[in-house]
């Protein structure tokens, strides 16, 4: 019963030919399917402005019960002598509880906040910065300074207490981890350090 | 595709994994309409779809440590949509109910001042309800949506020429539908 539209319209339809290079006896036929084409509804659809109510209130339920950060942070730390080997090539310093000439203390500074210093070596780069969870991975927030026009950048931050990932941005594009420090895998193939900042100090995780 | 100091999608994602779900809506609020006519022509009402895309944005906030790409995540939530509409159409395959509401789409409204235009387009949509959703989808991505065969073959992972094969089934579907209602 059912019967095959020919193979010419289904190329007009396809906007591969034109009405014209139908041969005359199909071109009716072309016309009308053409036409019915264009009556179909195309009008945009906004859909309610409550939806994102809705969705926050499930993604809140959600991340109260089992928050995605515990999964995501679950440690997958790679072997130390690998890091080792990277951290040749670049030094990242963060603030320890005891001070050294290279390595400044802690500084107090309100609350649980600790200053942390973080270092890169990149002598390529035309721009370097450091995003995290502590500044909500905004890789315009922290950019490093060169020293003395070398290739060794650096930032000094003030990070609440508590345990914050982060990685390099080179040139506004690479995202890299510390090679000085351990990293985590951040689900995307990509890789973050985690440095842990307490009243007495930093240290590197 | 983000305005200067708008986060982009790979800035959001990871902020969210990373402890501030809140920043979640602001991936909502980007993409709540953009797919909402695909999910509407796919399911036969603005409803329907409205659902579609709120599970979809809960799915894709639980499964977003799955994201591998986050600078795309358009084009990872429109899949998570895509499974969502399927699963519907398949678990559905409903009846007149839902063909009843395919009329609920805004432009076939009662304001419509051309009857037989209206009455056209009504039966185009009841028409279409009666593909299968593999050629029910390829028609609203090339049609309403106006992408290109190699567009849609980007977006769903189908080949072109499989894609033209499920048109080109659909058309006769229609042909024969249409013939019959005229």
């Amino acid at each position: 019963m059912t019967q095959a539209m020919h193979e010419l319209v289904k190329r007009l339809l396809d906007g591969e030919i034109g009405l014209e290079d139908l041969p005359l006896d199909l071109q009716a036929e072309g016309g009308a399917a053409l036409e019915r084409l264009g009556q179909f509804d195309r009008a945009p659809v906004t859909l309610s402005p409550a939806l994102e109510a809705r969705v926050m209130r499930e993604v809140r339920a959600l991340a109260r019960r089992r928050p995605l950060w515990r999964w995501f942070v679950a440690p997958v730390l790679p072997p130390w002598a690998v890091l080792a080997a990277m951290a040749a090539t670049a030094v990242l310093v963060v603030s320890l509880r005891r001070p050294s000439p290279t390595r400044p203390a802690p500084a107090q500074r309100g609350g649980d906040s600790v200053y942390v210093r973080f270092v890169l070596y990149a002598p390529a780069a035309r721009q370097v910065s450091v995003a995290g969870s502590f500044n909500r991975w905004d890789p315009q927030a922290a950019p490093l300074a060169r020293m003395d026009g070398g290739g060794v950048w650096s930032v000094t931050l003030p990070l609440p207490a508590g345990q914050h990932q982060y990685a390099f941005v080179v040139d506004g594009k690479n995202w890299i981890p510390d090679p000085a420090a351990p990293a985590v895998d951040d689900g995307f193939g990509r890789r973050n350090s985690v440095v842990a900042v307490g009243a007495s100090g930093a240290r590197v995780l | 595709m983000t305005h200067l100091g708008e986060a982009s999608d790979g800035v959001i994602v990871r902020a969210v994994l990373t402890g501030d779900p809140e920043r979640f809506a602001e991936l909502v609020h980007r993409y709540r309409d953009r797919y909402a006519r695909y999910a509407a022509q796919m399911l036969g009402s603005v409803d329907a779809a409205e659902d579609a895309v709120q599970d979809a944005f809960v799915r894709a906030y639980r499964q977003l440590a799955q994201c591998r790409d986050p600078e795309n995540f358009a084009g990872w939530f429109f899949l998570i949509l895509r499974n969502r509409c399927f699963a519907e159409r398949r678990k559905g395959q409903r009846t007149a109910a839902l063909d009843e509401q395919v009329l609920e789409l805004p432009g076939a409204d009662r304001s419509d001042r051309k009857a037989e235009r209206g009455e056209a387009r009504r039966a185009l949509q009841q028409a279409l309800m009666t593909l299968t959703a593999e050629q029910r989808e390829v028609f609203v991505l090339k049609h309403v949506e106006e992408l290109s065969y190699e567009e849609i073959a980007a977006r769903t992972g189908a080949t072109v020429a499989s894609l033209k094969m499920r048109m080109h089934r659909a058309y006769d579907r229609l042909r024969n539908q249409l013939r019959d209602h005229a």
